[in-house]
C-alpha cells in the first residue's frame, strides 16, 4: 500500500527551494486535499530518499517538520501515519454531540471522566458564565476527554447549575453523552448554542490531557447552550487541536447580500 | 511621553491624569500595542512628582488591563483591538473596519506572478506551468494587524491584475470586477496553528503564539476552484461567533 503513495511525493530538481521543504509541501498538501488521510501509513524517509534519489537527511528534515506541525506523527521506529484531521460541518448549522462527530470522522467514540465535583461560584463568575448570579449557587462541574480511537480530541469542561439538575453529581457516571443524559434524566433538550471560538496556546495541563507539547495551538470554544425554553442550562469550554469543526460553506446567496448591503 | 499631561493645579488626583492621558493616547492610536512606555523614574523628573505617584498611575493602567511589567524589560501597551466576528461572515474583515477609515489600512506587500507552488496548485487543481498571482497582504486596524492573507488568483480566472487592485478595493469588489467566472459559493477550514518567525512579525505577536488559520477556496459553479486563500488572524486577538441548533 505504501509504495502506491510514491507516485504523489515528487520533487523539482531545478527549483531553489530546498528538497525537505519540497518533500514537506508536497505532503502537507496531499494531506489538506485528503489524497492522504487520517491513520494513512506513510512510507518511511529512507523509502522516500530511495524513491526521490536523494540523500536521506533531507527526507528525514521534511518529516520532522510535519511533525513539529503536526500534520503526521511518528508511530514506531521509521514508520509514521497521517495525524491531521478535519471534524466536519457537523458542528456549523446543528447541535450535535462531540460523540457523533468522532463517529463521522469513521472513528470509535469513547469519554474519560478527568474530573468532577460540585463547585460554588462567585458571583463574578456566574454573571460571566451568563447565569442568573446569586449567592453560594452550586454547580455540578466535569471535566470530560473525547477520545477517538483512543486518541485525545477534545477536552471539554462544563458547569450545570445544581438548581436546574439536583442530584446529577450522585447520578452522572461521567463516561456517557451529556446531552442525551439531560434528555433522558430531567427532560430538558440543549436546544441552542452560543459558541465564541479563538485560537489559544495550550497550558500544561491541558497538553497534557491532549497529548500534545506545552504553547501547541489549540481552538478555544466557549459554549452557552440553552433549552427549550431558552433557560442557559450549561456553561462549556473546550479546547482541540485539530483543525475546526466548522467547514462553513459559504451560500451564492450570503455573497451576493455582501455585495448588495454594502 | 508628550501623551502625557499634568495640570497640578486641577484638583483631579495626578495619579488618574497621568493615567488617563495614556488612556487618551492609547484610544486616539498615538500609543499601540507593544509600545514602551517612559519608565516611573522619567515621569517622576519631567513632571517633579514622586515615585508613588506615578506607581499609583501604573498599578491602576495595569488593572485595567491597559499595560503590562515585563520585569528586567519596561512597561508595554497591551491594549489591542480585537476583531470579533460572526464566524459567517469573518471573511468580511474590511466591512467591520469600514467605519474606521482613518484608522483601518490595507497593505500589500507581496506580488508575485508564479508558475508553480505545491500546496496552492494543489488546492487551486493548476498544472505546473499555468500562471497564477500571488498577493501577500496585511490589514491593520490602529496600526496593528488584524489579518494577514496570502491570495492566490490563476491568470485564467482573473487576466491583467495589478498589486494596486489589492490596495485600493477589498478583496470581494475586486472578485466581482475582474473574475471572468462567477463564484458559487466559498469552502472554509479552520485550524489552530503555531506562529512561524515570519508570520509573528507580520502579525506583531511572538513566534510560536497561536494563529487562527482560514483557508478558503474560492468554488465557481462548475465546481471549478476560482481561488484560494489563506487567512492568518492572531488567535488571541480574534473572535468568530456562531450558533448552532439542535437537529
Amino acid at each position: 500500500m505504501q509504495s502506491n503513495l510514491f507516485v504523489h511525493i515528487t520533487i523539482d530538481r531545478r527549483s531553489t527551494v530546498d528538497y525537505n521543504e519540497q518533500i514537506k509541501e508536497s505532503i502537507k498538501a496531499l494531506i489538506l486535499d485528503q489524497t492522504f488521510y487520517y491513520k494513512t501509513l506513510l512510507p518511511s524517509p529512507k523509502m522516500i530518499a530511495i524513491h526521490l534519489n536523494i540523500d536521506y537527511k533531507y527526507a528525514k528534515l521534511a518529516y520532522d517538520q510535519l511533525i513539529q506541525e503536526r500534520y503526521i506523527r511518528k508511530i514506531e521506529d521509521d514508520q509514521y501515519e497521517v495525524s491531521y484531521f478535519e471534524l466536519t460541518n457537523y458542528f456549523f448549522d446543528r447541535n450535535v454531540a462531540i460523540y457523533d462527530a468522532i463517529i463521522a470522522l469513521g472513528l470509535t467514540p469513547s469519554i474519560k471522566c478527568v474530573e468532577k465535583k460540585v463547585v460554588t461560584l462567585s458571583i463574578d463568575e456566574q454573571k460571566y458564565m451568563g447565569f442568573n448570579p446569586k449567592e453560594n449557587s452550586k454547580y455540578f462541574y466535569i471535566n470530560r476527554l473525547y477520545l477517538g480511537n483512543m486518541q485525545p480530541i477534545m477536552i471539554l469542561e462544563n458547569y450545570l447549575p445544581m438548581t436546574i439538575f439536583p442530584e446529577i453529581d450522585q447520578n452522572f457516571v461521567g463516561d456517557e453523552p451529556l446531552n442525551a443524559y439531560l434528555d433522558q434524566h430531567y427532560n430538558i433538550k440543549a436546544k441552542l448554542s452560543h459558541r465564541t471560538t479563538q485560537a489559544v496556546n495550550l497550558t500544561s495541563a491541558l497538553a497534557k490531557y491532549l497529548n500534545e507539547r506545552k504553547n501547541a495551538a489549540s481552538i478555544c470554544s466557549t459554549n452557552r447552550v440553552y433549552d427549550q425554553n431558552q433557560v442557559l442550562i450549561d456553561f462549556g469550554r473546550s479546547h482541540t487541536i485539530s483543525s475546526y469543526y466548522f467547514q462553513a460553506l459559504i451560500s451564492k446567496e450570503e455573497i451576493s447580500e455582501y455585495y448588495i448591503s454594502r | 511621553m508628550d501623551y502625557i499631561f499634568v495640570n497640578k493645579i486641577l484638583k483631579t488626583p495626578i495619579y488618574k491624569q497621568i493615567a488617563y492621558s495614556i488612556i487618551s493616547a492609547i484610544e486616539k492610536g498615538d500609543l499601540i500595542f507593544n509600545d514602551k512606555l517612559p519608565t516611573e523614574k522619567e515621569i517622576c523628573q519631567t513632571f517633579s512628582i514622586s515615585p508613588t505617584v506615578v506607581k499609583m498611575a501604573y498599578d491602576f493602567l495595569i488593572s485595567e488591563g491597559k499595560i503590562k511589567r515585563i520585569k528586567g524589560k519596561g512597561t508595554y501597551v497591551t491594549n489591542r483591538s480585537h476583531y470579533h466576528s460572526p464566524l459567517h461572515q469573518f471573511y468580511q474583515v474590511d466591512r467591520v473596519f469600514m467605519d474606521e477609515i482613518d484608522h483601518y489600512d490595507r497593505q500589500v506587500i507581496l506580488v508575485d506572478y508564479i508558475d508553480d507552488d505545491y500546496s496552492a496548485y494543489r488546492m487551486l487543481k493548476l498544472n505546473k506551468g499555468e500562471h497564477c498571482f500571488v498577493f501577500i497582504r496585511i490589514i491593520k486596524n490602529h496600526r496593528n494587524p488584524v489579518l494577514l492573507q496570502k491570495i492566490y488568483l490563476p491568470e485564467k480566472y482573473f487576466p491583467k491584475l495589478e498589486s494596486s487592485d489589492l490596495e485600493n478595493q477589498r478583496l470581494f469588489d475586486l472578485i466581482s470586477k475582474k473574475q471572468t467566472q462567477p463564484i458559487d459559493h466559498l469552502h472554509n477550514t479552520f485550524s489552530p496553528i503555531n506562529a512561524s518567525s515570519a508570520e509573528a512579525l507580520l502579525l506583531n505577536i511572538e513566534p510560536d503564539d497561536a494563529i487562527y488559520f482560514v483557508r478558503t477556496l474560492l468554488i465557481g459553479e462548475k465546481n471549478q476552484v476560482l481561488g484560494y486563500v489563506t487567512n492568518y488572524f492572531p488567535g488571541e486577538f480574534t473572535e468568530f461567533e456562531v450558533m448552532v441548533h439542535a437537529i
